[in-house]
C-alpha cells in the first residue's frame, strides 16, 4: 500500500485485495473463492531499521522517529498490539528475506510515492509473515518536532505505513479540491486516508477514532468487543444496492468520526468498534482520492449519488449490533 | 462528571425554599385548625395522585464533526458538518405515594413515565447534504423522592386549598429505541404548587406542581447538569 504526494495522478499497484469485513477496511487477500483478512499472528511485531540516513534525517533519528510511529499503534488501549525494535540492517526494505525491515529507499520512478508497504504472507491462512516499508529518498524528509515546511514529516508518513503493516487499509476520512496539477488535501480525520497533508505539517502524529477502531477491530483487547458495538446495514438507490459508498458515523457526544464502506452488491455496510450511544450517518460516494486507493475498480463502484444523511439517529447498544438500517441515496 | 459549585443562582432558590419552609412551620401552629378541617391530613395520613407532568426542552448542545486541518487551507479545525441537539418537551405520566409526617410535612414517593424525542439538527455541509433532523424515540423512567412543606398559614378558600414547596431526586433511567441500550443518571428538582381539597370529607382534591428539573447522567450530549421546566396536574385521594 502506498502513500501519496498531494500531486499524485495514478497509483501505484495495489497487490493485497480489500477484505469485506467490519469497518475501515482492512487489507485483505483472496485465496481462491475467499478473501482472508491479513494480521499478524504474534505479537510483538519484530521490526529492523534500514542503517542509512537521507539529508536532515540520520539513521539513529529514522530509528527513534519509528519507534515513536510504532508506539502510538501500540498505545491504543483497545487493542492488543506491540512492536520490537530489533536492530539496524543494511539490508533494504524489500519482501522475501523473513526479515520485517523499515528504510528509506531512491524510488525515483515512484515519484509521487511517499512510502509504500509490501508484505509477506501465508496465502493459506492470510498471516503476516513480514512486511516491509521503504520510504522513498526521492522526497525532502524531516524529523523537526514543529515540522519543516521544506520537507514531509517522517513521523506522520511512518505512522501511516505501520498502520498499514498492521494490516489496515486507506480510509476516506478527509476532503480534497482539485487543483492544478492534482488534489490537495483540505482535511482529514484518519492517518490511514491516502494523500499525505503538506509539507512541514505535523498534525497527524496521532491515531484518530477511525484509525483506533480499525487496529481495535483487526486485534481487539479484552473486552473491546464487549464494551463497543457496530452499525450494520445497506445503502440503496432506487431499491438497488450500492457498492462503494463511504459511510461516516457520527457520535455528537464525543465527535468522533469512523468510517466504513459498502463492500458488497447488495450495498451492505458494517462499521465496528463504536461507543455506546447514539450516532448520525452520512453516506457519500468516494470523490476524495482516487476510487482504487481504497476498492478494486473492477468491484464497479458506484459514485453516481448524492450526499446525504440518514433521517434517523441509530443507536449503538453496547456489545451488540444496531441492524438493518437501510440509506436510501437518490442518483446525481 | 464535573464537579460544580452552587451558583447564585442555586443559593438563591435554596434560600428561597427554606424561607417559605421556615414560613410555613412558624405559621403552621396558628393556622392548623384552618387547613381541610379537622377531618384533614394529620400524621401518617397516605395520599395518593396520578396525573400529568410535562418536562420542557432540554438543549444538548451543538458540535460540529471535525477534521484537521492541512496547513495552508485555513485555520482551525475543518468543520464537515455541524450538529445542534435537543431533548425534546413532552408530557409523562406520573403516580405519587405520599405519607404525612405532620399537618404540614410530608414525604412522596413517585414515578413518571414519558416518551420524549431526541433529535439532532445536521447542517452546513461541506458537499452539501440537505439538512436534515435526525431523531429517535426514547422511553423515559423517573423515580423520586420529595419532601413537601404545606403552607397552611396561606392556606385559602376556607381551607380547602394549601400552596406547597417541595424538593427532591430520584433516578433516572432512559432506555434507546428498541430497548438497545439503557442510560442511567440522577434528578434533582424543586418546586412548589397548590393542593385543594374538595367533598365535605376533604379526601378527594387536584394538585398542581410547577418547578425546575435538574438532571445529570442519562441521555446527554454534554457532561455536567442540565437543568428543564417542570409542570404537572394530578388528581389526589388521601385515605
Amino acid at each position: 500500500m502506498t502513500r501519496r504526494a498531494p500531486l499524485l495522478l495514478a497509483l501505484a499497484i495495489v497487490a493485497a485485495a480489500t477484505a469485506p469485513a467490519d469497518a475501515y477496511l482492512k487489507l485483505g487477500s483472496r485465496i481462491g473463492t475467499r478473501t482472508v483478512t491479513l494480521k499478524w499472528p504474534a505479537m510483538p511485531i519484530r521490526y529492523f531499521v534500514t542503517d542509512r540516513g537521507v539529508p536532515g534525517v540520520t539513521s539513529q533519528q529514522l530509528q527513534q522517529t519509528v519507534a515513536r510511529a510504532f508506539a502510538t499503534w501500540d498505545g491504543v488501549s483497545t487493542a492488543a498490539v506491540s512492536s520490537q525494535f530489533v536492530g539496524f540492517t543494511t539490508a533494504t526494505p524489500r519482501g522475501g528475506d523473513g526479515a520485517t525491515v523499515i528504510g528509506f529507499q531512491s524510488r525515483p520512478d515512484l515519484d509521487r510515492t511517499l512510502g509504500a508497504t509490501s508484505f509477506l504472507i501465508d496465502t493459506l491462512t492470510g498471516d503476516i509473515v513480514e512486511s516491509d516499508i521503504f520510504l522513498n529518498t526521492t522526497f525532502a524528509w524531516s524529523v523537526a518536532a514543529q515540522g519543516d515546511p521544506a520537507a514531509f514529516d517522517l513521523e506522520s508518513i511512518a505512522l501511516h505505513e505501520i498502520g498499514h503493516l498492521h494490516g489496515l487499509a486507506h480510509s476516506a476520512l478527509g476532503e480534497t479540491e482539485l487543483r492544478a496539477g492534482g488534489r490537495r488535501v483540505l482535511a482529514s480525520e484518519s492517518v490511514m486516508f491516502p494523500i499525505a497533508f503538506s509539507p512541514g505539517s505535523v498534525a497527524l502524529r496521532t491515531v484518530r477514532p477511525d484509525d483506533i477502531a480499525g487496529l481495535s477491530d483487526l486485534y481487539p483487547a479484552t473486552g473491546f468487543s464487549r464494551r463497543t458495538g457496530s452499525i450494520s446495514g445497506k445503502v440503496t438507490k432506487s431499491g438497488r444496492g450500492v457498492l462503494g459508498a463511504h459511510i461516516v458515523a457520527f457520535n455528537p457526544r464525543n465527535g468522533s468520526l469512523v468510517g466504513g464502506f459498502s463492500l458488497s452488491d447488495d450495498g451492505s455496510f458494517v462499521i465496528a468498534g463504536l461507543e455506546p450511544g447514539p450516532h448520525v450517518l452520512r453516506v457519500e460516494p468516494i470523490d476524495d482520492a482516487e476510487v482504487d486507493s481504497f476498492l478494486d475498480l473492477t468491484l464497479g463502484v458506484d459514485v453516481d449519488f448524492r450526499v446525504k444523511f440518514h433521517e434517523k439517529l441509530v443507536v449503538v447498544p453496547r456489545g451488540g449490533g444496531a441492524t438493518k438500517i437501510e440509506i436510501k441515496v437518490l442518483p446525481k | 462528571m464535573t464537579r460544580r459549585a452552587v451558583t447564585p443562582r442555586w443559593r438563591r432558590t435554596i434560600a428561597l425554599v427554606l424561607m417559605a419552609g421556615t414560613l410555613s412551620l412558624g405559621a403552621s401552629e396558628a393556622a392548623a385548625q384552618v387547613w381541610a378541617g379537622p377531618s384533614g391530613p394529620r400524621a401518617g395520613s397516605v395520599e395518593v395522585s396520578a396525573g400529568a407532568a410535562f418536562v420542557g426542552k432540554v438543549p444538548l448542545g451543538d458540535r460540529d464533526a471535525e477534521e484537521s486541518r492541512n496547513i495552508n487551507t485555513g485555520s482551525g479545525p475543518f468543520a464537515l458538518f455541524a450538529s445542534e441537539s435537543t431533548l425534546g418537551a413532552g408530557p409523562a405520566a406520573l403516580l405519587r405515594l405520599g405519607v404525612y409526617l405532620s399537618r404540614a410535612v410530608s414525604v412522596e414517593a413517585g414515578v413518571q413515565y414519558g416518551r420524549p424525542r431526541l433529535s439532532t439538527r445536521l447542517s452546513g455541509d461541506v458537499e452539501q447534504a440537505p439538512t436534515v433532523t435526525a431523531d429517535e424515540t426514547l422511553t423515559r423512567y423517573l423515580i423520586d423522592g420529595s419532601l413537601l412543606l404545606h403552607l397552611t398559614g396561606l392556606s385559602f378558600a376556607g381551607g380547602r386549598g394549601v400552596p406547597f414547596v417541595s424538593a427532591g431526586g430520584g433516578y433516572l433511567r432512559e432506555l434507546h429505541e428498541q430497548n438497545q441500550l439503557i442510560e442511567t443518571g440522577r434528578e434533582y428538582h424543586a418546586g412548589g404548587g397548590v393542593k385543594f381539597w374538595m367533598g365535605t370529607g376533604a379526601r378527594l382534591g387536584i394538585r398542581v406542581d410547577a418547578g425546575a428539573s435538574m438532571r445529570s447522567g442519562g441521555v446527554d450530549f454534554r457532561t455536567g447538569r442540565r437543568t428543564a421546566p417542570m409542570a404537572a396536574g394530578s388528581v389526589m385521594y388521601r385515605f
